[in-house]
């Protein structure tokens, strides 16, 4: 008894010297202390660090955890049906009604052709996850230029992984490229030719055919022009290229870049509520414009 | 020895000739001119020494504070901010210019005080080569319209202070514990971008807790 009132008489005394200043040492300790358990409060999401804090929770790598998964189930497929969409940026409610059209559409995976945020914050790559993550099949996302914003790209790389990937499915190769040279200012390996060289020789004997999907298109702002030429011939060592798909242009529109007639698919932004389904068979494939 | 008595009696010498030069150049003007001179400096001392989390500056901040106004209704903040590593490719620091608005202050019992209210706006700046104020020359016109360095943010919260008695103080005059509740001007924005999606509604105010030490 006696020594909890001699305890409780300390304390006292403390919080005494605390809150009036006695020792301003045990003061900064005291609130020292308290910061270091707000610290580890901060642990909880209702705390914000910064916009381009990196700091996130959950999934991270996702197109590697979706890859082996599209591998694992589409390898020995004859056909294949896929939704290639892009650009959904902000606009959670269009996504939204998209996903929700894609699920009901018996889908085997979605491409995803970048521009997953506004701004490259942390919290709109989490909300483009949570609305992707809606997707009842699995899902791959390359990046986009708006991605790349602040610390984008970093954010990208832990969330999504690396930025040039590719996947085979139903003996086909789906390289998945990293355009956004603007970005880089030009000074790095944009598009990356020895990725694209490695790609055309490696598991060659597992695919037969391939699809090219970029974020931005040759001959636009985000392209590094001056390789338009070499990217075309770089294209044409894949074997059996099938077609290319593109988004960045926020329109739906379907060209030939170059007269070697290899088709590009351009793909519209969520906002614009339209998005491809393509059928891959054996003999060739079939695409159709969803409206939503 | 006989140095440090020349040391000695030159600087009392010195003293009695500027005490001098003070009694007899002494006028009213003159003096009124430097007291203004001095309380003008003196009014950029820092009253405030501020911690405070999150809050869009960093994981911690801290920084000095001036208050004024008639009632001392209002507060500027100048925080420097870390910002750990994450999953980026390392720390950074960020800078905060931070204003604050207190309508009313209320009294209670045994030097507590209590506000219900502060509001205001702060600037924050973020250093490091990922983030430009404006677009570099390297993209087309107004192609981005935002800046990634500098960030606008907005703020609600409360105070709580004890006021430490004037007998029991040493150095510090006041406590103050406060929260706030902000947000930031791109999360406002893509609010406005998607506004019939409340998913993020309530995910765009981030909590901020700190305390403020108030010298005189």
């Amino acid at each position: 008894m006696r020594n909890i009132g001699k305890i409780t008489n300390r304390l006292t005394v403390s919080m005494q010297d605390f809150l009036f200043g006695k020792s301003l040492f045990r003061f900064l300790k005291t609130i020292t202390l308290l910061f270091i358990v707000i610290l580890f409060a901060s642990c909880e999401d209702v705390f914000q660090v910064h916009p381009y804090d990196v700091r996130f929770s959950g999934e991270t790598n996702i197109n590697a955890h979706h890859i082996k998964e599209i591998e694992q189930r589409f390898r020995d497929r004859q056909t294949l049906r896929i939704a290639i969409i892009g650009d959904t940026h902000c606009w959670y409610s269009e996504t939204e009604d998209e996903i929700a059209d894609i699920n009901s559409k018996n889908i085997d995976f979605v491409i995803h052709l970048g521009d997953l945020t506004n701004t490259g914050t942390t919290k709109e790559y989490e909300w483009a996850r949570s609305t992707l993550d809606k997707l009842q099949m699995p899902y791959v996302a390359l990046i986009g230029n708006h991605d790349f914003l602040g610390t984008g790209d970093n954010c990208y790389d832990a969330m999504f992984g690396r930025k040039d990937f590719s996947f085979i499915a139903a003996r086909i190769k789906f390289v998945c490229l990293n355009t956004n040279a603007t970005e880089y200012d030009y000074i790095s390996a944009v598009p990356n030719f020895d990725f694209m060289e490695r790609e055309i020789v490696a598991d060659t004997a597992l695919f037969d055919r391939t699809v090219i999907l970029m974020h931005a298109p040759p001959f636009n702002d985000q392209f590094n022009n001056n390789v338009v030429k070499a990217f075309q011939h770089y294209t044409s060592f894949f074997p059996g290229l099938m077609f290319c798909a593109y988004g960045h242009n926020h329109s739906q529109k379907i060209s030939t870049f170059y007269d070697d007639g290899v088709i590009y698919y351009g793909t519209d932004c969520a906002k614009g509520r339209n998005y491809y389904i393509f059928t891959l068979t054996p003999n060739g494939y079939e695409y159709e414009i969803v409206d939503f | 020895m006989n140095t440090r008595l020349l040391i000695f009696n030159l600087l009392l010498a010195l003293t009695i000739a500027s005490q001098a030069q003070i009694d007899t150049m002494d006028s009213p003007k003159y003096v009124q001119r430097v007291n203004r001179y001095r309380s003008d400096w003196e009014s950029l001392i820092p009253t405030q020494f501020i911690i405070q989390n999150a809050g869009n500056m960093g994981l911690f901040s801290l920084g000095v504070g001036w208050d004024y106004g008639r009632k001392n209704q209002w507060e500027t903040h100048l925080l420097f901010g870390y910002l750990p590593k994450y999953k980026s490719t390392r720390p950074k620091m960020t800078m905060t210019i931070k204003e604050t608005f207190i309508p009313w202050r209320v009294t209670m019992k045994k030097g507590w005080e209590f506000e219900p209210l502060t509001t205001g706006l702060y600037l924050n700046t973020i250093f490091g080569h990922e983030f430009w104020a404006s677009q570099p020359g390297r993209y087309p016109d107004k192609y981005y319209d935002i800046s990634t360095k500098f960030r606008l943010n907005v703020f609600v919260g409360q105070r709580i202070t004890l006021i430490v008695p004037n007998n029991r103080r040493k150095f510090i005059k006041s406590i103050t514990l406060f929260y706030e509740l902000s947000t930031c001007d791109l999360y406002i924005r893509s609010m406005i971008w998607d506004w019939k999606n409340e998913v993020h509604f309530r995910n765009i105010f981030g909590l901020s807790l700190g305390a403020k030490m108030q010298f005189f």
